[in-house]
């Protein structure tokens, strides 16, 4: 009777571990058969579900939550479901490997988890050329008409190279140095206009103990870099160099990029290096707040992002684009921007589409610049105000825009050119590296790349 | 003859629920990263092209998977030797000694084995800022004030070690009460008899101590390869993100960062499979040399 008792429990707990796995997958389909169930609602007339995953930044998540509610007044039979995290990659990345993927996605390129990348690598993303032709929803004009020209003509925007648009502009931000206007005021100082004043500051600068520069982390040289080399080359020889032109790195306009960069290697507050990373680079940052360091290349954000830190007596921020190469040479500040998409395999790419048209609309535009974030619809810098009517000038006041990234290739095993780029400042800094090694580098790291450019 | 068919019939049932759970969630994903590192794949496609071996050619051609191998070895190499000879002292002190604050000094250094790998990152990053940090301003007091301050997270020559200064750090407490509890088998008498006899410590310490906790230590060896592998990558990720410049990069951060930032999920699975094999073998060598012939007390 023991024995027949013991037996039976053995098999139930087998049995109650099968079942537990019967249950999962029951789910498991269920959960896949739910936006079909949805589907099927909407034909009937009732509410379907947009499911829209935003990076939280600088901006916050609550601006996300507002232009949610606000689109369901104009569109009652959709309804917003929103993913919004610091950490977005790690909430919907392992949904999507399992085939449930957002609708909408607001996730830049050059994000240190680099999803975005991975899903233009792989073709993976719905074509949008077609909503810059919609017309904005509750106003006449369609969405190309309001954007500023420019923005969906890019290799971030466009990444195969055919004329559409993947990727949809949205917050930009205008990069390039930032530094204490205040301090400039009582030293009497004047903001260099070349990289030769530049350099006479910095030497006047060290004889007071003042760094001449500052890096939050090497990342933040993506926007300068690619600033330098439109001044050094123009725009002709930046596209060049985007696309992993044979021989590129060993020109003439290129070493003068990489002088610069060296230079200012040698003029970088020495412990730079050292917080240089995810969790110490707003001391970086602090170096410019407290006076120990001149420039820093940065975006708007930063003014957000360091509001609460204290600072050096009539601090004042203050913003410019690089200095020029040569006197009256060409002067450029990067156009940062963040991007918004749909996965190839979203189940409402319809919805998607014109919700993301609605996001240009002037109601959304003005919720999202509430909180600072500025898209590229016309007109917009107008109604800045405070320090974003400065950064956002300074395209009036002659500064050349750049725009565009390394352009898109497939996957290089063990190559990347951002942190061959990039990355390689802070050895410069410490002298681990020289220039000699760091051009080499990049020009090995560029040949292997251009096998693999999308065509 | 009936009994002894019910009785494998019953430890068949009781066996199962284990035996399918290890299956499930051990064997087949263990296959999987296998058969994962032999395609090219971006991680969120179904389109999958099978390369071959060619991740692996890869891999053993690229400067930069070099680079994460050596410091992986050197975190294991270090972090293992500086833990040991700290924990065995510290366990046969707090043991064997007649200490004032005994339990207080155990739970003192069993600490840092509960606190979260990113707090003991914050703590170990603020001793180690360069300006006000812990250590600098302690080795301010023996130089001269002016003189450029040690970039414990920025040279990239020390960069390395101030890692395994805080992986240390972390691990002692854990080793230190694994090997506390097995010099506590240890019976007295032995001791006794060994100080009638007039041996030192130091030689009660290496002719009694060492030997009776041969096995544990053993057991240990394996420990630490795989947790200095798995710790590594948290330290790093919370400390220094790799950098500066790659030069803290270890097998799993690596690893990460080409499955995940590269979009080479395959090749990062190729990684993996490196690693497991790497951590095996060094385990069972470890284990081949260790072996003694087991004491009975």
């Amino acid at each position: 009777m023991k024995k027949l008792l013991s037996l039976a429990l053995a098999a139930t707990l087998t049995l109650s571990l099968a079942a537990c796995g019967g249950n999962n997958s029951g789910s498991g389909s269920d959960s896949a058969n739910a936006p079909a169930a949805n589907n099927t609602e909407a034909a009937s007339g009732s509410t379907r579900t947009l499911k829209v995953a935003a990076l939280e930044t600088a901006y916050g998540a609550d601006v996300w939550q507002e232009i949610a509610t606000a689109y369901e007044k104009v569109k009652p039979e959709v309804k917003i479901e929103l993913t919004i995290d610091k950490n977005l990659e790690d909430v919907i990345g392992p949904g999507m490997k399992s085939g449930d993927f957002p609708d909408v996605i607001h996730l830049g390129v050059g994000q240190p988890k680099g999803l975005t990348e991975t899903f233009v690598k792989d073709n993976n993303l719905t074509d949008l050329t077609e909503v810059l032709y919609m017309t904005v929803p509750g106003e006449s004009a369609t969405v190309r008409e309001k954007l500023i020209p420019g923005f969906t003509d890019t290799t971030i925007t466009n990444p195969y190279g055919e004329g559409n648009t993947y990727l949809m502009p949205m917050f930009y931000s205008p990069c390039g140095l930032f530094f204490n206007a205040g301090l400039f005021e009582e030293k009497g100082w004047t903001v260099p206009q070349t990289w030769d004043e530049m350099w006479a500051l910095g030497d006047k600068a060290k004889a007071e103990g003042i760094a001449l520069f500052s890096y939050p982390t090497t990342g933040y040289f993506d926007a300068f870099f690619y600033a330098l080399l439109n001044e050094a080359g123009g725009p002709e020889f930046f596209t060049r160099a985007m696309n992993y032109t044979e021989g590129i790195w060993k020109t003439e306009e290129a070493a003068k990029a990489f002088d610069v960069v060296d230079k200012l290697a040698n003029y970088t507050e020495k412990t730079v290096p050292a917080n240089g990373n995810k969790d110490n680079f707003v001391k970086n940052q602090q170096l410019i707040l407290d006076n120990k360091a001149l420039f820093m290349p940065n975006g708007t954000w930063v003014v957000g992002e360091m509001s609460k830190a204290p600072r050096a007596d009539g601090f004042k921020w203050g913003f410019t684009a690089l200095p020029a190469l040569t006197d009256g040479g060409d002067r450029y500040s990067y156009t940062f921007f963040e991007q918004i998409w749909v996965p190839a395999k979203a189940k409402n790419a319809d919805l998607a589409k014109e919700f993301i048209a609605y996001l240009y609309s002037d109601e959304a535009a003005s919720i999202f610049a509430k909180v600072g974030a500025v898209q590229p619809i016309k007109g917009m810098s107008d109604k800045l105000e405070g320090d974003n009517k400065l950064f956002y000038s300074v395209y009036d006041s002659g500064a050349k825009a750049a725009m565009g990234a390394f352009a898109t290739t497939d996957p290089v095993e063990g190559v990347s050119i951002s942190d061959t780029v990039f990355g390689t400042v802070d050895s410069l800094v410490t002298k681990s590296k020289t220039k000699d090694q760091w051009i080499e580098a990049i020009t090995k790291a560029s040949d292997s790349l251009r096998g693999a450019l999308k065509k | 003859m009936d009994n002894r068919k019910g009785r494998g019939r019953f430890i068949f049932f009781c066996l199962a629920p284990a035996v399918i759970l290890f299956i499930i969630f051990l064997i087949i994903p263990t296959i999987d990263v296998f058969r994962m590192s032999l395609y090219k794949w971006g991680g969120y496609t179904d389109h999958k092209t099978f390369v071959g071996l060619q991740n692996f050619t890869k891999l053993f051609q690229s400067e930069k998977f070099y680079q994460t191998f050596q410091n992986s070895v050197l975190l294991i190499v270090v972090v293992s030797i500086v833990t040991f000879a700290f924990a065995l002292l510290f366990a046969s002190m707090l043991s064997r000694e007649k200490l004032i604050g005994q339990n207080f000094f155990r739970i003192i250094f069993y600490i840092p084995n509960i606190l979260s790998i990113v707090v003991i990152s914050a703590i170990f990053s603020a001793i180690y800022d360069p300006n006000n940090g812990l250590l600098n301003a302690f080795l301010n007091l023996f130089r001269s004030a002016s003189s450029d301050p040690i970039l414990w997270l920025g040279d990239q020559k020390i960069v390395i070690y101030s890692l395994c200064g805080a992986m240390v750090w972390q691990a002692i407490g854990y080793y230190m009460v694994m090997y506390m509890a097995s010099m506590a088998n240890i019976p007295e008498s032995l001791y006794e008899s060994a100080e009638l006899e007039g041996a030192s410590r130091r030689h009660q310490f290496f002719a009694i101590t060492i030997p009776l906790i041969w096995t544990n230590i053993r057991t240990t060896l394996t420990f630490f390869i795989i947790s200095t592998i798995n710790m590594s990558f948290l330290f790093v990720m919370a400390m220094t993100g790799g950098g500066p410049d790659g030069a803290t990069e270890v097998f799993l951060s690596y690893m990460y960062k080409e499955a995940y930032t590269n979009s080479s999920y395959g090749y990062g699975m190729a990684i993996g499979v490196v690693v497991f094999l790497f951590s095996f073998a060094l385990a069972a060598v470890l284990n081949a040399v260790t072996r003694r012939e087991h004491l009975e007390y």
